[in-house]
């Protein structure tokens, strides 16, 4: 049912872009130096180190370049270098008809989880959530180059340490997720999955814990919970608190707030805004597997 | 099974319109969406207050009674009152016994909430709301109660009352605090302030609904959802980045709820966040408009209400006019404006014009 890009090879072309917030252009050196020794070529969008006030250019610029990535034959993946906000600013205005026939990978996460629920939903399209250009500085640990086997066509296959909230279960079904506020954010609008039977992933950065509980409770009132057949947690990086306490950890709030369902859950799983960000196959089958001694989530091209 | 779900529906529908025959003037509105206007208060009635989210202190409490007590009325306080559970006053289940308590009390006729904060959307789907739909009363905050506002104009259409709280009350008796006695006394609504640059010129009348953004925007594709069309909705944020005021905004826009306004009222941004934001220099007006500026309707920026000084009462749920021209906004109750009367800018009960810069709390 999922369409699936086709997989990249040696001598592919992969464009960058910034759909979303500014990003200095030296920032993607390491980048794209790393995407040449994969055996890539790349084309660095003019939306990279474009900026208009807080982002990458205007909404026209964003859009234009992303659609020039989108529309071009040559490129076979699009990596987002960064997110930040910006991409539901001109999601609506994209043409999405060359794409369709010509479909390819789409690569971010944060901001860019308005992509990957977007693809998801309305074109029904698989994306990769990785790393993007920022975490190519660091050279090619195996998070970079996860992303690396998650674009050529590997089988990716996690496992973890266990966690004492998760809850045991095996289950399979697509993996959707993201940033937990972007979810929030695209909730009652088009673009956002009704998630039934869907393996979630969610991780966030420098949020309030409050706000945690109550992006989790806006989700869960709009039925995306309870129908869920597996739940996985990442990084809730920076966390903020409000003066008075809320006296629980976000995890502790995430748990409480899955307490009446019953689908598996795993706990601190390498999806985040920390260096611990495994690239995952959004939209793609995946089995999803909690056990007392150890989780793991396995994901056939 | 189909027709069986439909006369169920169509029964309490029925009860409605008997119950309320006025409501028929609403000519824009469909007539399932109104409930029956809870009665305004006399002096000897009683006021509940309750905390569902944040807490207040004892000496908060009496702040408001003695205040409440100089209008007439009597109090009546919930055992929420300087509890403490984490950041909340009490356990859901305490804050939700709590309010459920005085919203079956026939005698209290209005409950003014303690603080928002955050916490009433995790104790609000534990309330049996059978009895408040048969004998409404005014439910009275702002900020994080905006849920509350939502929840019940939504599901019941029945009135609530936007304003500052109990914890808010002081000892000395503010064009807040008037303008909230107004509102609960059955003293129809008319309000005017300046206008401001980005403003878009139009006269519209609709049911004013809304509260606060963060708030609204968390019930979406709930069944606490708010129905925009033909509504005035009001909006008001605190301690915010402007970036995610963006995208709050571009969420309500995606889904549809500023394509089929009546109007737009914008109240208090204030204390907006900035670090890590340099970049961001758009102003807030600039944000907002941008949201709404492929539609016609009016938009009026800058009405005293939210967390700042002022924070002026307005009734949700009820039918407004609102005008925005070149020289003044204007906010009123279909039946408490003279057009013919040469009137003043502010409260209309109050002398000092309101034109001072909002003052966050």
């Amino acid at each position: 049912m999922i369409q699936v890009p086709p997989y990249l090879r040696k001598g592919d072309t992969i464009g960058l872009v910034c759909p979303a917030g500014f990003m200095a252009k030296e920032k993607t050196d390491a980048c794209v130096e790393i995407l040449g020794k994969w055996g890539f070529k790349v084309i660095i969008g003019k939306s990279v180190g474009s900026q208009y006030h807080y982002f990458s250019g205007t909404d026209e610029e964003r859009l234009a370049d992303l659609q020039e990535m989108l529309d071009n034959p040559e490129i076979k993946a699009i990596l987002c270098a960064r997110g930040g906000y910006g991409t539901s600013r001109i999601i609506d205005d994209i043409n999405w008809k060359a794409f369709r026939k010509n479909p390819k990978w789409i690569i971010g996460y944060s901001d860019i989880t308005v992509l990957h629920c977007h693809l998801f939903q309305k074109l029904g399209m698989a994306s990769v959530h990785a790393p993007m250009a920022g975490a190519f500085a660091d050279g090619e640990d195996e998070f970079v180059l996860s992303l690396k086997k998650a674009i050529t066509g590997n089988e990716l296959s996690y496992t973890i340490e266990n966690h004492a909230f998760n809850r045991t279960g095996e289950v399979s079904g697509p993996l959707i997720g993201g940033n937990l506020s972007l979810l929030a954010h695209l909730t009652g609008t088009p673009s956002m999955p009704s998630l039934k039977g869907a393996i979630l992933f969610v991780e966030d950065v420098g949020e309030y814990l409050y706000n945690i509980d109550r992006m989790l409770l806006q989700l869960d009132r709009a039925g995306k919970l309870k129908n869920l057949a597996g739940m996985i947690i990442g990084g809730f990086t920076d966390c903020k608190d409000t003066i008075t306490p809320i006296g629980k950890t976000a995890y502790e709030l995430i748990a409480d707030r899955i307490s009446g369902y019953s689908f598996p859950a795993a706990f601190n799983f390498p999806v985040s805004h920390d260096k611990f960000n495994v690239a995952l196959r959004v939209g793609l089958n995946h089995t999803f597997k909690v056990e007392h001694t150890q989780v793991t989530l396995k994901g056939k091209p | 099974m189909l027709r069986r779900n439909f006369l169920q529906r169509l029964g309490p529908l029925g009860a409605t319109l008997a119950a309320a025959p006025g409501l028929v003037a609403f000519t824009n509105e469909p007539a399932a969406k109104r409930g029956p206007n809870p009665p305004y208060l006399k002096p000897g009635d009683y006021v509940g207050i309750t905390c569902p989210a944040g807490t207040i202190d004892q000496k908060e409490a009496r702040y408001a009674e003695v205040m409440l007590g100089r209008w007439g009325f009597k109090t009546k306080l919930g055992n929420t009152i300087g509890k403490n559970w984490n950041q909340f006053a009490g356990t859901d289940e305490e804050r939700a016994a709590d309010f459920q308590r005085l919203l079956d009390d026939p005698m209290v006729k209005a409950i003014i909430f303690g603080r928002g904060g955050y916490g009433t959307m995790r104790m609000m789907d534990m309330v049996n709301w059978e009895g408040f739909k048969k004998s409404p009363k005014w439910l009275v905050g702002y900020s994080d109660i905006t849920a509350f506002h939502c929840h019940v104009n939504r599901n019941f259409g029945i009135p609530t009352i936007h304003a500052r709280m109990a914890g808010g009350f002081g000892t000395i008796e503010d064009e807040s605090e008037i303008s909230l006695r107004d509102a609960l006394s059955g003293k129809p609504e008319v309000y005017r302030w300046r206008p401001l640059p980005l403003n878009r010129q139009g006269h519209c009348e609709g049911i004013l609904v809304g509260g606060n953004l963060s708030l609204i925007y968390a019930m979406q594709a709930s069944s606490s959802e708010l129905d925009t069309t033909n509504k005035i909705l009001f909006i008001e944020d605190v301690s915010e980045y402007k970036y995610t005021v963006d995208r709050m905004l571009m969420n309500l826009k995606r889904s549809g709820k500023l394509s089929k306004l009546a109007g737009l009222i914008v109240g208090g941004f204030t204390a907006t966040k900035a670090e890590g934001e340099g970049y961001f220099t758009i102003s807030m007006e600039e944000i907002i408009f941008e949201k709404v500026k492929e539609y016609g309707y009016p938009v009026a920026f800058g009405f005293p209400a939210g967390h700042q000084r002022p924070n002026l009462a307005l009734k949700f749920g009820m039918q407004f006019q609102l005008n925005v021209s070149n020289d003044i906004c204007v906010i009123a109750e279909p039946n408490g404006l003279n057009p013919m009367l040469p009137i003043p800018f502010g409260h209309d009960s109050i002398t000092a014009p309101i034109d001072s810069l909002p003052i966050p709390l």
